[in-house]
Order: structure tokens, then C-alpha cells, then sequence
């Protein structure tokens, strides 16, 4: 696609906008009805494909800018051949994001005229003026930064990584921007006594921006984003390494396919924490949105959550164990044994710990932190710290890194099972019945200290496998490309899944408006107001999920499949893992 | 194979402990079964781990197995999602037209103003014409009686207002954070059965509207982040409201420990 071609797409994509704008205003517009889907559903499916190809194209020149930044303080061409490969895919799918947009556009000015003007109107600024700005600078600078990357090397480099840094720094903007009106929607504008509309009447545009879920919304997509480019780019490289006919090709593909994975992994490690201060904010926001979310309707939406972050974990992990396999010299790692120790202990002790001192109690972490940190050298990176008797100072026990690593992995198994244990087997609190309740004693491993104790535990237990994996590459040698094939499907697993978890988690986010367009404030008066079954959901998410592989595939194959026949320097020879 | 079958006798046997010991401790069956299959996704784990690799593939073999994974995933995820129980939709469609509805007719209403209007401005006119008819001689313009009286408004029965309270207790959810008759709460509210002994239908009606007028005892926390929402005056109807309060009122139960209220407004 040449430039002029992408320019007619961004501008299709504003017209769409403007265009959207006007027919909002005409009086009385009727709304349509989409066959089989109905318009709810409509609207989701182009919304969420929207959304996902934001996402990426938002995550992933961070991810970009970072390893080019990298190549360029290490001087080492395979992070820059990295980042321009996921740049070309980048380009394309930024074209996708601007046509689902205006689809989008289209599709809820027809389905749901009313409320679209009215919305357009509270942030009439935003739609009209400061997102197109952004929106247009961003494309102006995207293609500034693919177009002149042959141009701008050597001594020009810090230039262009100026550029990349812009680019992010805009995009972070436009995504910070949208995130008003969206978090609007679930937080509008309230203060106590007064009417929502009256208030809102009163309120201010930066009001309505600045609402409760907007800053956890903004923290929660930023790093969902990263976390999303690192598992797109480790697909890219598995799609690639699944096509390579060379071993050197293999040998990048696998390093680059490790770089998206640590990158992804890294992000989502935060995930948890920031997807629960989100739900904390809309819990505080309105108490009765917490029970619908964790006891009621969308209560078995959160179990399905579960189970997926469980599987990711597991997956991540298990990518780990595979690159370990590759590394000669591996058995000689060895670690404190209060590693395991605390790995065992994290959970129970966490929970009790965390009934007693409920979050935010900073009590909580006088007895979790010394647990947390024991395993840990920190002298390395606080010189400070080494004035503090650490607990593993006198205990000279170790043990190997496999046995680290297979107590990690029951551990891991451990913390999946005590976040998936509900209440009760049953979609709602009214049709909870003895035969499908955890007896009381027991009640706790459904209360929220068990669950954040399980999230901990799995974030605690990734953190130590690639402490001991930053320890074997630094002790052994890694020979790029000779990676268990299995590996390759480990890393497309993690990819899908983690874009299917972000599908279910909008769809929970859209959800918990209820029978409202903007929540408490604009009634959806439609026959399609109600929740959907979470078997419905997956079906839609699935078939979302899919689409959007086929466009990325699609993508990858069109953008990088010609490289073959230019040839690259040889990155992938095996060296000593030290020298990385 | 031998390390297969080991790893998947450690799990069964790990699993048939744990169903042992929850069937002690009376766990329901299904979360003994739960417990069980944690067991064995643990030996599924180990036995992944201890797999031997997997033969590079490329070309065609490699597409048919990406598809095919593919198609795995997908038949997983959408079968897992439905084994979870499910929500009846049809349970919330009727408490949605029931909660929507006045708001609705509020904007039907707002239509029907306008019919008003409109047939006032012809009332009008034709009062003008009749005017004009008599100027002219006519007289014989018969009056005509005046429009009747609307109709009386019939008194609810107490039975029903007290009906109507309590499906304003299932329609706003009050059970989700307040017990009551032994049902519903999760300690994130007080419960409620002694309450008519401490508030009059007033008094409830008051904190309904403006739920920081009165604190219970000991949810002090609860009252200062203001768990209780501030949206009731805008959600419901008066009337509701003056329900929902009177069938409160009604609960004076003395066994059961409702924390006081006290009034901070």
C-alpha cells in the first residue's frame, strides 16, 4: 500500500467521523436492526476488533522504539531488523485501525442514533478537534518514522529513535484522550446530593475526562498494550520460525520470538494489579457494581478470567522451561532454598496476612515484604541494602534451578486453583444453594485475600524462573534455534489468549453499565439491555479473536515473507549467552 | 511412556486425597470433583514438562498443525466458557422493564405533553370561533359539558404497597449487601430484620434517599467512603421509594442483632 493510499484510508476513516457527526444531528434519525446479530452485538464485534487493532498499534512502538533502541546502544543489528519488521506489520494494521474506526462510527450512529449524538455532544471537543489532531499527527509520524529508517542510520539513529519517541508520546496521548468519553461511559461525572444530569449540566469538559476509571483505565490499557505488542511481536516470530528454511532465520526468529515473550511477560506481570485497581475504583465508585461483577451476573465471567490468566502463567512459565533446555551448563545453577520456601509459604501466609490487614493496609506488607524479598540479592542493585541482614545471609542452602523451577510450577498450579475456587457453582447469589457452596469455614478461598494471594503468587513465581534463567545465560551458552519446536505454539497460545482475556475483560467493562448507555445517567431502552450468558460471549469473543488473527496473519504474510529474498546479516550463530 | 503413566498414577492418587479429605470436611460434591481436577491438570503440567521435544516442522505440515491448533483453541475456550453455569438472561429482562419502564414512560410522557399543548392551542381556537359564532347570531352553539372529571385514583392496598416494597427489594438489589429473613448480604451492609425498631418509614425512606444521614454502628468505614451509593433519588420513583421503606419498617425482629443507626444529618 503506498502512501497516498494509506492517506485516502485516514481520510475515509474522518469523514467517517465528520461525516458520522452530521447525520447525528438530523432529528429523529430512525436506528436500524442488524440481522442475526442485533445491534448490540454489532456494535461489539466492530467496537472490539477496533479496539484490538488500537491496541496494537499502540503497544507495539513501544515495544519498537525500545528495541531499537537497544540495536542502537549495543550496536547490534538484529534488534533493529526486530523493530522494523514489527514496524512494516505496524503500518499495515494501523490501516485496519482507522477503517474498523469509522466502521465503528458507522455502525453506532445507525444502531443507536440518539445516543450517539448526545454522546458526540458531551465531548464534542474531543471527537472533533483534539482526537483528529492527535489521530492525524500520529499517521504523519508513523509513516515519517517507517519511511525514513533506511535514511536516518548511523549518525542520524538518535534522530529517528527522537522520532519513535514522539510517535509513542502522541500515541500515548491519543489513547490517554479516548479513554475519557470511554470511562465516562462506565463513571460519569457525580457529586453528592446533586442529580447526575443536573450535575453534569454544570460539569466542565475536563470533568467529564477526569472521572474516576479514567487514570486506572489509562494504566490498565497502556499496560495491556505493552503486554499485547510483546505476545503479537513473539506470534510474528513464531510464524516466522515456523517458515524459516534456514538456520540462521531460525535462529533470529527464535531470539526475536524470546525478546516478545520477555517483553510481554514483563507487562503482564503488572496486569493483575492493574486490572485490580481498576475494579477498585469502580467498586468505590458504586458499591453495587462489585457484586454484580464478583457475586452476581458477571460472576462467572471473572471465573472464565481466571482460568485464562491461570493458563497464561502456566504457559509463560512453561516457555521458560523450554528456552532452559537450550542452554548448555543449565544443571550448574543453583538458588537459596528460601526460594521454594517462600514460594510455598506466599500463598497462605498472603491470605491470612491480607485478612487481617485488608488492602490498602500498609501493615499488610511489614510481614509480606521480608517474605517477598528473602530469595532476592538486592545488594546488586541497592548498595544500601547491603548493610541489611537479609535472611538468605545465613542460610548457605541450595537448591538447582529445575527444582526451583518444578516447585514454581506446583505452585503455579496451587495459585490457578485458589483463584478459580468460587462462592458457589452458580451464575448468581439468589440461586446459591447448599449443594453448590463452599461450606463457611472455607469461605475464605472466595474472598479477595485468597485471590490477590493467588495473583501474587503467580507474578512471584514467574519472577523467580527468569531471575534463575538471567542466572543460566549469564553461567552457560544459548544456542539460538535449537528451541523445542513446541515453543513456537507456547508463544502463538499466549498471543491468542491473552487477546481473547482482553476480549472478555471489555466485554466485562461494557457489561457493567448495565441496562445503561452511560451509566446511572442514559437509560438503554432497547430489548438488548440485559447480560448476555458468558457462553454467548465466548462464542462472539472467539469469532472476534479469530478475525483478528486472520488480519494479523494476513498482515505478517504480506510484510514479511518477501524478506526472505533479501538476505540478512547473520545474526543467529551461537554465542556465548554472556555476551547478549 | 512409563514417565506418562507415573505422573498420571501420582496425579490420580494426589486427586483421590484431595476428594478424601474435602469429602471430610463436606465440600459438595462438585467442589470435590473441582479439587480432583486441579489434581490432574497438576499431573498434566508435569507431564508436559517432562515431554520430549517436538520435531521442527516447516512448509505445509506446519500450516496443517498451526491450524490445527487453532481450531483447539477455539473449541476449548468456547466449550470451556459454556461449562461454567450461566446466567438466564430471561431472569433480568423482567427486572429491567420493570426498573426502565416509569423512565421510559417519563419520555412517552414528555410526548404526550406535547399532544396537550397542541390540543389546548386548538381548544382555543375553537373557543375563538365559537366566540365569533355568537358575534355573528348564531346562539345556538350548545355549550358543551364540561370535560369529565379524571378518573379517581384508587386507593393501594396495604397488601400490595407491601408487595411493592419488597419487589423493590429484589429489583434494586438491596440483598447483595444487606441480609434479611436470613437471606441475601455480604457483610458489606448491615443487616436489616430489626430495623423498623430502630427507624420510622421516614427515617428509612431518608437514608434510602441520602445514605449518609444515618451510620450504623461499627460500619464507620463503610459510611466515611460512602459504600452505601447516592443514587437511589435518581433511580427510583417516590412511590417506590415510600414502598421500599414501609415494608422495612415492618421488620422489628429483636433477635437479630441490627446495629443502631445513628444520625449524622
Amino acid at each position: 500500500m503506498k502512501t497516498w493510499q494509506r492517506g485516502l484510508v485516514a481520510a475515509c476513516a474522518l469523514l467517517a467521523l465528520f461525516g458520522g457527526v452530521a447525520y447525528a444531528q438530523a432529528p429523529g434519525a430512525p436506528s436500524v436492526e442488524f440481522p442475526y446479530t442485533g445491534n448490540r452485538t454489532a456494535v461489539w464485534i466492530v467496537a472490539q476488533l477496533h479496539i484490538l487493532f488500537a491496541a496494537f498499534i499502540l503497544g507495539a512502538p513501544i515495544f519498537v522504539v525500545i528495541s531499537e533502541w537497544m540495536g542502537y546502544r549495543k550496536q547490534e543489528p538484529r534488534y533493529d531488523r526486530l523493530a522494523k519488521e514489527v514496524t512494516k506489520v505496524t503500518v499495515i494494521l494501523y490501516s485496519m485501525t482507522a477503517l474498523t474506526g469509522g466502521l465503528f462510527i458507522f455502525v453506532l450512529l445507525a444502531t443507536y442514533p440518539q445516543f450517539t449524538t448526545w454522546f458526540i455532544n458531551q465531548f464534542f471537543l474531543v471527537f472533533a478537534v483534539i482526537y483528529p489532531a492527535l489521530f492525524i499527527s500520529e499517521t504523519i509520524l508513523l509513516y515519517l518514522y517507517f519511511y525514513t529508517w533506511d535514511s536516518w542510520k548511523g549518525e542520524k539513529k538518535s534522530r529517528h529513535i527522537a522520532l519513535g519517541v514522539l510517535l509513542n508520546l502522541i500515541g500515548l496521548i491519543t489513547l490517554v484522550v479516548i479513554n475519557g468519553p470511554t470511562s465516562f461511559m462506565n463513571t460519569p461525572v457525580k457529586a453528592e446530593g446533586i442529580s447526575p444530569q443536573l450535575y453534569l449540566e454544570t460539569a466542565t469538559l475536563w470533568d467529564k475526562i477526569f472521572n474516576y476509571s479514567w487514570m486506572p483505565l489509562n494504566l490498565h490499557r497502556i499496560v495491556g498494550n505493552v503486554t499485547f505488542g510483546g505476545f503479537v511481536a513473539g506470534m510474528i516470530a513464531a510464524y516466522m520460525y515456523m517458515g524459516a528454511k534456514k538456520d540462521e532465520e531460525r535462529a533470529y526468529y527464535d531470539w526475536m520470538g524470546f525478546v516478545g515473550n520477555l517483553i510481554g511477560v514483563g507487562a503482564m506481570l503488572f496486569l493483575p494489579f492493574m486490572g485490580y485497581l481498576l475494579a477498585y475504583e469502580l467498586c468505590d465508585y458504586d458499591a453495587s457494581i462489585c457484586p454484580y461483577m464478583m457475586a452476581d451476573q458477571l460472576s462467572m465471567f471473572f471465573e472464565m478470567q481466571g482460568a485464562m490468566i491461570g493458563l497464561m502463567f502456566l504457559a509463560s512459565n512453561y516457555y521458560i522451561w523450554l528456552s532452559m533446555k537450550r542452554i548448555e551448563g543449565v544443571e550448574k545453577v543453583r538458588m537459596t532454598i528460601l526460594a521454594p520456601i517462600a514460594m510455598v509459604a506466599l500463598p497462605l501466609v498472603m491470605t491470612k496476612v491480607m485478612t487481617d490487614y485488608p488492602v490498602p493496609d500498609p501493615m499488610s506488607l511489614a510481614f509480606l515484604l521480608p517474605l517477598i524479598l528473602a530469595p532476592f540479592t538486592l545488594a546488586r542493585f541497592v548498595p544500601l541494602v547491603r548493610f541489611i541482614p537479609l535472611v538468605g545471609r545465613f542460610i548457605p542452602q541450595t537448591v538447582s534451578a529445575r527444582t526451583v523451577i518444578k516447585i514454581g510450577f506446583l505452585m503455579v498450579v496451587v495459585g490457578d486453583a485458589i483463584w478459580l475456587t468460587p462462592h458457589g457453582f452458580v451464575p448468581t447469589g439468589a440461586k446459591l444453594v447448599a449443594e453448590l457452596e463452599l461450606p463457611s469455614d472455607w469461605n475464605f478461598l472466595a474472598l479477595m485475600p485468597a485471590k490477590n494471594s493467588a495473583a501474587f503468587t503467580l507474578v512471584f513465581v514467574t519472577v523467580v524462573n527468569y531471575v534463575i534463567y538471567n542466572r543460566a545465560i549469564r553461567q552457560g551458552t544459548i544456542v539460538w534455534g535449537k528451541i523445542d519446536f513446541a515453543s513456537q505454539f507456547v508463544l502463538i497460545f499466549l498471543a491468542f489468549s491473552s487477546i481473547w482475556t482482553m476480549g472478555l475483560m471489555g466485554a466485562v467493562r461494557s457489561l457493567l453499565r448495565k441496562y445503561y448507555h452511560t451509566y446511572n445517567l442514559l437509560p438503554d431502552f432497547t430489548a438488548e439491555s440485559f447480560t448476555p450468558t458468558l457462553s454467548y460471549s465466548a462464542w462472539w469473543i472467539t469469532g472476534i479473536t479469530v478475525v483478528f488473527f486472520v488480519v494479523v496473519s494476513f498482515a505478517i504474510i504480506v510484510t514479511l515473507r518477501p524478506s526472505d529474498s533479501k538476505g540478512h546479516a547473520p545474526e543467529g550463530s551461537p554465542v556465548p549467552a554472556r555476551a547478549k | 511412556m512409563g514417565n506418562v503413566i507415573k505422573k498420571l498414577a501420582i496425579g490420580l492418587a494426589v486427586g483421590g486425597v484431595l476428594v478424601g479429605i474435602t469429602r471430610a470436611l463436606q465440600f459438595p460434591f462438585i467442589f470435590q470433583m473441582m479439587f480432583f481436577g486441579y489434581a490432574i491438570l497438576g499431573a498434566a503440567v508435569f507431564i508436559l514438562l517432562d515431554a520430549p521435544s517436538l520435531k521442527t516442522m516447516s512448509g505445509i505440515k506446519s500450516l496443517i498443525a498451526l491450524v490445527a491448533f487453532y481450531i483447539v483453541l477455539c473449541t476449548v475456550y468456547i466449550s470451556g466458557a459454556s461449562m461454567w453455569p450461566q446466567y438466564d438472561p430471561e431472569d433480568e429482562k423482567g427486572k429491567i422493564a420493570k426498573i426502565l419502564g416509569p423512565k421510559f414512560a417519563a419520555t412517552q410522557q414528555g410526548k404526550a405533553e406535547e399532544l396537550i399543548a397542541r390540543a389546548k392551542a386548538l381548544d382555543e381556537q375553537v373557543k375563538a370561533l365559537e366566540v365569533r359564532l355568537k358575534e355573528l347570531g348564531g346562539g345556538q352553539a350548545t355549550k358543551e359539558p364540561p370535560a369529565g372529571a379524571a378518573p379517581a385514583t384508587t386507593g393501594v392496598a396495604t397488601g400490595d404497597f407491601m408487595k411493592q416494597g419488597e419487589e423493590q427489594w429484589q429489583l434494586q438489589e438491596c440483598y447483595n449487601c444487606h441480609k434479611l429473613k436470613g437471606e441475601g448480604g455480604k457483610k458489606r451492609g448491615p443487616e436489616l430484620d430489626n430495623i423498623g425498631t430502630y427507624l420510622t418509614v421516614d427515617e428509612i425512606k431518608l437514608k434510602i434517599l441520602d445514605p449518609k444521614s444515618f451510620m450504623a454502628e461499627g460500619f464507620e468505614k463503610e459510611w466515611e467512603k460512602g459504600k452505601m451509593p447516592d443514587k437511589y433519588k435518581d433511580l427510583m420513583e417516590e412511590g417506590d421509594v415510600v414502598a421500599l421503606a414501609s415494608w422495612l419498617g415492618t421488620f422489628k425482629n429483636t433477635s437479630v442483632n441490627t446495629p443502631k443507626p445513628i444520625k449524622k444529618k
